[in-house]
């Protein structure tokens, strides 16, 4: 890998990090405040593409196991590995591959602005929210046996807020592509 | 960024992190196969037992707990209400058990040992020429070196907004928070290059 | 320092960034001055094989930065414009002791080696802090140590006072004449550049003048002079 590839993607695992620290951003139209990590999960794959973008957030996951407070609310160690949760953090992993994958294969620099948007868009909500939803729903339903229905009811309240996200995800990896152009080149 | 490794001298903290790990993973895949209510308690009471090698106030183990008391006591209900009691019960002891184990692990272990496991776990990889093991230290490394610039680059880009009057939107804190940070990408990976830092030798 | 340029020529994304030129430097601290966007980073760069000429090539001390890049690198060090990108372990003591990791040597000379340059630097104090809560002086001074601790024969310096107060600026110039090491200074402040031995104008990706620093600086200023 060369070292600019590794950096880019300890920096986004860093930024990954961060918007774990920073307090919830009230969205203007929606009156719950909303934890940005997931946010930045799909904003990896958006902006990194899938390789990168899976980089780093497996380093996020790795720092968190090995007992740094990295995950939002300060949570970190073993422990997040071992709870009824756990599927949605082994899901980001899953969401940033689809996410970056899809960024690559949709968008490309020829496209009109709001077509880039709408693609990224579609990326971050299949990766960022259908696969995420998928490991997460399962991984509860199978470790609690609560089976799935019940365990995709528990989850259903979130949903709205990762939809919207994945808007913002969207329009950021859309802004960033035009300022500072990193997504990997349609092979 | 602390780490949540509690200096200390017990046994626990002088078994190798490698073997700490594997008995972890014994562990609770033992507990996912025992469905015994009384049998999970006991396991979650040994759990917590074992916390006093720490040599911290009970306070503490509870602030240490309370992000994962919350979620079990949810999920533990859910069952409950809908599987019966006892699965309810078998949920919260094996939950809590689950999660006094590893915070166990990662209070006994330094993060440097853990590097060192990883980079030893990375090795078979490295010969595959998937990765190089050693990349992985650098890049835990540069992580937590660079969250705190992280931070006050978000705090300048918010400012900036109420220095303009703006109200601070999602997209407008974060795009120039990403443009800003992956800029620098380019020196940071010249000065390891320059230093010499991945060369194989 | 033995540094030789033979026939160099740089392009970048159809654009030539420095033309066709020879150039041998071998005193002990040589200045570069020149504007934004002449060619005097990219000159730098190419000593540590950080930027690779498109045409001709670059020795350093016999090395060529191309064909024996490990060697040429290992020959000068460099200091980035903005000390904080290049302290890339969160301790300082950490950091200093990677650049020593490629070299295999026992866990003893390595910590051996970090005490000895912090104490030469003065910033003994320093090793357990972590980068972000150094001040910019101090970490010029960080970077200097996680440089030299690999003990490179040149030191090239982009831009080392630019974002300096006045006192930490003064640090860094004595620094600069009390190092053993040759350097190559590329800098905006003539005054840092004044005590050096040779200074080398670059304009316009070529060398417009070479010489003793007070008529090279006296050429720059006069270029200059009253036009916008």
């Amino acid at each position: 890998m060369a070292t600019r590839d590794l950096v880019l993607s300890a920096l986004f695992a860093a930024i990954i990090v961060a918007l774990g620290l920073v307090p919830p951003i009230m969205l203007g139209f929606i009156p719950v405040p909303i934890t940005a990590q997931s946010l930045g999960v799909m904003l990896a794959g958006v902006v990194l593409g899938a390789r990168r973008g899976t980089i780093s957030v497996l380093l996020v996951l790795v720092l968190a196991a090995i007992g740094l407070p990295v995950l939002s609310g300060g949570r970190g160690g073993l422990a997040v590995f071992m709870a009824p949760t756990t599927g949605y953090l082994i899901g980001w992993v899953f969401a940033v591959i689809t996410t970056g994958y899809l960024s690559q294969l949709l968008v490309s620099h020829s496209q009109a602005g709001f077509v880039q948007t709408v693609n990224f868009f579609v990326a971050a909500l299949f990766g960022g929210v259908i696969v995420l939803y998928v490991c997460g729903i399962s991984y509860l339903a199978l470790i609690t046996g609560l089976g799935f229905s019940k365990a995709f009811m528990g989850s259903l309240a979130f949903i709205p807020g990762d939809v919207l996200k994945a808007v913002i995800a969207a329009l950021a990896g859309r802004a960033v592509m035009v300022g500072y152009p990193l997504l990997p080149k349609r092979a | 960024m602390r780490s949540l490794h509690i200096d200390g001298d017990s046994a626990l903290h002088r078994l190798p992190a490698g073997v700490k790990l594997a008995t972890l993973s014994v562990i609770s895949l033992a507990l996912f196969m025992i469905g015994n209510s009384a049998f999970l308690a006991g396991a979650a009471l040994v759990g917590l037992a074992g916390h006093t090698l720490l040599r911290i106030s009970a306070a503490e183990i509870w602030r240490r707990m309370r992000p994962f008391a919350l979620i079990v006591v949810v999920v533990a209900l859910f069952t409950a209400v809908f599987n019966g009691t006892t699965e309810g019960l078998i949920a919260l002891f094996r939950l809590a058990a689950l999660a006094l184990f590893a915070s166990l692990v990662t209070a006994t272990t330094t993060t440097g040992d853990f590097i060192d496991v990883i980079t030893r776990a990375a090795m078979p990889l490295e010969r595959l020429g998937i990765l190089k093991a050693r990349d992985v230290g650098l890049s835990i490394g540069l992580v937590i070196r660079f969250v705190p610039e992280i931070l006050s680059r978000y705090e300048v880009i918010r400012d900036a907004h109420y220095a303009r009057g703006l109200k601070p939107r999602p997209v407008s804190l974060i795009v120039p928070l990403i443009i800003t940070t992956l800029r620098s990408a380019d020196e940071i990976a010249a000065a390891i290059d320059a230093r010499g830092i991945r060369r194989q030798k | 320092m033995d540094i030789h340029f033979e026939k160099v020529e740089v392009r970048f994304e159809g654009r030539t960034v420095i033309h066709p030129l020879d150039l041998a430097l071998n005193g002990r601290r040589v200045g570069i001055i020149g504007l934004n966007g002449s060619g005097k980073t990219t000159l730098a760069r190419m000593i540590n094989g950080l930027v690779k000429p498109s045409a001709g090539r670059v020795t350093v001390n016999g090395f060529d930065t191309v064909e024996r890049q490990d060697e040429a690198r290992g020959q000068s060090g460099f200091i980035f414009q903005n000390p904080q990108n290049q302290i890339i372990l969160p301790l300082l003591r950490e950091d200093i002791a990677l650049g020593l990791k490629s070299r295999k040597l026992p866990k003893q000379e390595v910590t051996a080696a970090v005490e000895a340059i912090l104490d030469r630097f003065g910033i003994g104090h320093l090793g357990d802090r972590r980068a972000h809560e150094l001040s910019g002086g101090e970490l010029q001074l960080a970077a200097l140590a996680s440089v030299l601790v690999t003990e490179p024969k040149i030191l090239v310096m982009d831009e080392p006072t630019n974002q300096l107060d006045l006192k930490n600026r003064n640090l860094v110039e004595r620094t600069i004449h009390t190092l053993p090491e040759d350097v190559i200074v590329i800098s905006h402040d003539l005054d840092l550049v004044a005590g050096l031995d040779r200074v080398l104008l670059v304009h316009e990706g070529r060398i417009a003048a070479d010489g003793e620093p007070g008529e090279v600086i006296g050429q720059y200023r006069a270029m200059h002079e009253g036009k916008d």
